[in-house]
């Protein structure tokens, strides 16, 4: 076959099989047109793909001998009391983790069968269902929320919320992290950990493995808060028995169990408080500083003495990059081996925390202000802009930069030149009626802005919901998500004297992301571009995002998808095509979609009452 | 316990350095290097395994990386060559026991082969190994990327998120690479039945 028509061939192949059955020969055809072995190659595929599904063709790795299989509890399809059982996710300690919907609130869970061992130790099984029941009173977002507790055909089962993302574990392999985002991360684990304790919740195993970081947004999540046990091994609690310890024993695939993290006190068998934690935590922002385990060992009794007699080599020592001599004072005090000398409270070193990322964002930012004036504006940009959103791609491919799309107007400050560009939208909540319409579409979006300097990036993205002063060179990602899936449609309409006609750039679908489908899955969190950036270009006038949503394909827009291609770099080139474009965002725009934002998750939900969702996101110039 | 592993750690990262910079006769000679470790070890997993544990190769893929690269001055990018080598010499060990035991069975079999190198792949899925070997050097001549990622998930046992961050792509085009290839596969090996 050859390569153009391969990629044909992928790309219908791609969006059809996202489609109903009835909806998906429709679109096969109409994408086909009268091409039709091209049809004829994509409906066979499609095909092949259905009975390679229902026969789990190539499902299990090759190296994999057969009981994997066999080692399942559930399987996918099978429903169980309201949960539909959709894939394994894992084997861990505690039991089979699988990704299942529950019907009755048809939401995505995480559903973990707890191992029989653990489900048959009564004493176990009881305080872990008391714990089970005061974390899943815990509400903050850092922590992972457990909905439900319970027994259904005999298994007994733990609900919890689903996060898409990598444990802090496998972060770590594939990362190399920057201070500022080891910051970050510390400080949303002890931000859990503050919330727990308050509530009486000591998690006795903080470690990489119990710290997710969800993709779409970097926002940490700590596991099994309450559920995690080493030192309570039912009888066996003393530390020389630790090595027989079942628990230990490691769960299918992962190479190493671990005592890394344990406190003095954990690893004595002695009885553990909240301070446990911050010893715990203190192992983990020395390993995503250094790489290494402050304490280590060749056998889990040398680590265990160690823990106990030796301190680590101090911080600085062992850093590849330079460290605030105030980060080193914290993990030292973290790990102090005596209770009195360590922390005593989450909230004490979350401060000293917060305040080391508050004096750092301060200074990075004296050292860039090109003037005085500047300088204060800027700080709080900065705070609006804490967490980082890092994704190591953007940073090497700026040069596949394609859109050349918005604009600025400089204003001059001090030496330096500036661009301001203020984000506004352009439509107001309607005004509340006394019987609230039915809400038929919903879409949460957020910016991404990735400055660049000297066309080099420059710091780490960052995400916004609103406003911030842009600088020249300054790239935007367009970060969208809803909870119901459905087609959506981006262009930008370039700047125009009024009674002219409008130039549209199509952002969305492009190949670039989503693999060039308009349709977008349910909760799945859509970058726009996948991988690069939307960069800003400099003519002068007010740009404007369109975003459009609709469960159907909308026939006024789907001619659009023909532009998108490296000649016209999305830029609609056809008069006809944009007049029509044009005519149908005037009319379907005087629905106003209400506009809700959240300054704290850094994003904007937009709810409409009609079937297709129409919104304007303004680029103004100050 | 286990034997150190066969060669410096120094010497592996720095040829991984090395071919991450383009020098292919680096590759050359990593290859045997890894190839030997991955096979010493998948015996010793043979061995040391009760039956009916699950087995899995990131496990030794990782467990092999530990040993055999220098944790200390390994540049994080290297991991994902590291994985990446790793997948293809699994896949040719995976290949060469299939074959193998194939042979074996039908009596063909020239020199003798111990049970734990049989074992290794299990009787049944032989064929389906060396078949889908074939069907994905095809396939690789089409859409190198799309071969990639199920050599990946098939042959190294990676899932999607570490296939992503491998191949520096995102798990969802991963997902629809794998959707798309193993259709591919499935119709090509349902051709040759």
């Amino acid at each position: 076959m050859e390569p153009e028509r391969w990629a044909q061939v992928s790309r219908i192949f791609n969006s059809a099989i996202e489609l109903d059955s009835e909806a998906r020969d429709a679109y096969v055809e109409r994408e086909c047109g009268a091409d039709e072995s091209l049809a004829h190659e994509v409906k066979r595929l499609i095909e092949n793909h259905q009975k390679a599904s229902a026969q789990d063709f190539i499902a299990e790795p090759a190296f994999a001998n057969q009981s994997s299989s066999e080692s399942k509890t559930l399987a996918a399809g099978q429903r169980l009391g309201p949960y539909l059982i959709l894939q394994h996710l894992g084997t861990g300690g505690m039991g089979e983790v699988y990704l299942a919907t529950d019907a009755r609130l048809d939401r995505r869970v995480a559903l973990k069968v707890l191992s029989p061992e653990l489900a048959h130790d009564k004493r176990r099984m009881q305080r872990f269902q008391q714990e089970a029941r005061m974390a899943s009173a815990l509400n903050q977002p850092n922590i992972l929320t457990i909905f439900e507790f319970g027994e259904i055909n005999s298994l007994n089962l733990l609900a919890t919320e689903y996060i898409e993302g990598q444990t802090l574990r496998q972060y770590l392999r594939s990362h190399k992290l920057k201070l500022s985002e080891i910051l970050d991360i510390s400080i949303q684990i002890l931000s859990a950990l503050d919330a727990a304790h308050e509530a009486k919740i000591v998690h006795r195993d903080i470690k990489p493995e119990n710290v997710m970081i969800r993709s779409r947004d970097h926002v940490v999540k700590v596991l099994d808060f309450g559920l995690a046990k080493p030192t309570e091994s039912g009888s066996s609690t003393h530390a020389s028995d630790l090595e027989g310890d079942t628990q230990y024993k490691t769960a299918a695939g992962t190479v190493l169990g671990t005592v890394n993290y344990m406190s003095p006190e954990q690893a004595q068998g002695f009885a553990v408080d909240e301070r446990t934690d911050l010893w715990s935590t203190g192992v983990v922002i020395y390993e995503m500083v250094t790489g290494q385990m402050p304490f280590k060992g060749r056998t889990k009794s040398h680590i265990l003495v160690d823990i106990l007699e030796n301190e680590p080599v101090s911080l600085s020592e062992v850093s590849t990059f330079a460290i605030p001599d105030e980060l080193t004072r914290i993990v030292d005090k973290a790990l102090a081996k005596q209770l009195d000398e360590r922390y005593q409270t989450a909230k004490d070193m979350l401060i000293d925390l917060r305040k080391l990322r508050k004096q750092l964002d301060v200074e990075a930012e004296m050292r860039r202000s090109v003037g005085p004036a500047l300088v204060a504006k800027s700080q709080t940009t900065m705070s609006i802009a804490g967490t980082p959103t890092v994704e190591t791609g953007g940073l090497q491919t700026s040069k596949a930069i394609k859109y050349v799309i918005l604009l600025f107007a400089a204003i001059v400050v001090g030496g330096g030149i500036w661009f301001a560009t203020k984000l506004r939208h352009v439509q107001e909540p309607p005004s509340q009626t006394t019987a609230a319409p039915v809400t038929k579409q919903s879409l949460t979006y957020s910016i991404t802005v990735q400055k660049y300097r000297n066309n080099k990036p420059f710091e780490e993205p960052f995400q916004l919901a609103k406003e911030m002063l842009f600088e020249r060179d300054y790239q935007i990602r367009l970060n969208v998500n809803g909870p119901k899936s459905g087609y959506l449609y981006i262009l930008n309409e370039g700047p125009h004297e009024k009674g002219k006609a409008a130039e549209f750039v199509v952002l969305f679908p492009s190949p670039k992301s989503n693999g060039g489908s308009a349709l977008i899955n349910d909760n799945e969190r859509i970058h726009i571009p996948e991988n690069s950036w939307i960069t800003f270009d400099q003519e002068k006038g007010t740009e404007r995002v369109w975003l459009v949503f609709c469960q159907k394909a909308v026939a006024d827009l789907e001619p659009i998808r023909g532009f998108v291609n490296d000649e016209t770099k999305g830029l609609i080139t056809d008069s006809s095509v944009s007049d029509r474009v044009q005519q149908f965002l005037r009319s379907h725009s005087t629905d106003k979609p209400t506009v809700e934002q959240n300054t704290e998750q850094r994003q904007t939900r937009i709810t409409s009452t009609s079937d297709i969702l129409v919104h304007a996101i303004d680029l103004e110039h100050q | 316990m286990n034997k150190p592993p066969p060669s410096k750690p120094h010497e592996i990262t720095e040829l991984l350095e090395k071919w991450s910079g383009g020098n292919q006769a680096a590759l050359d000679q990593l290859y045997p290097l890894v190839y030997e470790e991955l096979r010493r070890l998948a015996r010793s997993y043979m061995r040391r395994e009760p039956k009916g544990h699950t087995l899995q190769t990131t496990a030794l893929i990782n467990e092999a990386y530990v040993r055999l690269v220098d944790q200390h001055s390994v540049r994080w990018q290297n991991r994902s060559h590291f994985f990446a080598i790793s997948a293809q010499i699994m896949r040719r060990i995976l290949v060469d026991h299939a074959r193998q035991h194939l042979q074996a069975k039908r009596g063909g079999g020239a020199k003798r082969i111990s049970l734990d190198e049989v074992m290794i792949v299990a009787k049944e899925r032989s064929e389906e190994v060396l078949m889908l070997d074939e069907a994905l050097a095809n396939l690789a001549r089409l859409d190198p990327r799309r071969s990639q990622v199920v050599e990946l998930r098939y042959f190294a046992g990676l899932n999607n998120s570490e296939i992503a961050s491998v191949l520096q792509i995102s798990e969802n085009t991963v997902m629809r690479d794998w959707n798309l290839a193993r259709a591919w596969l499935y119709q090509k090996l349902s051709e040759t039945a």
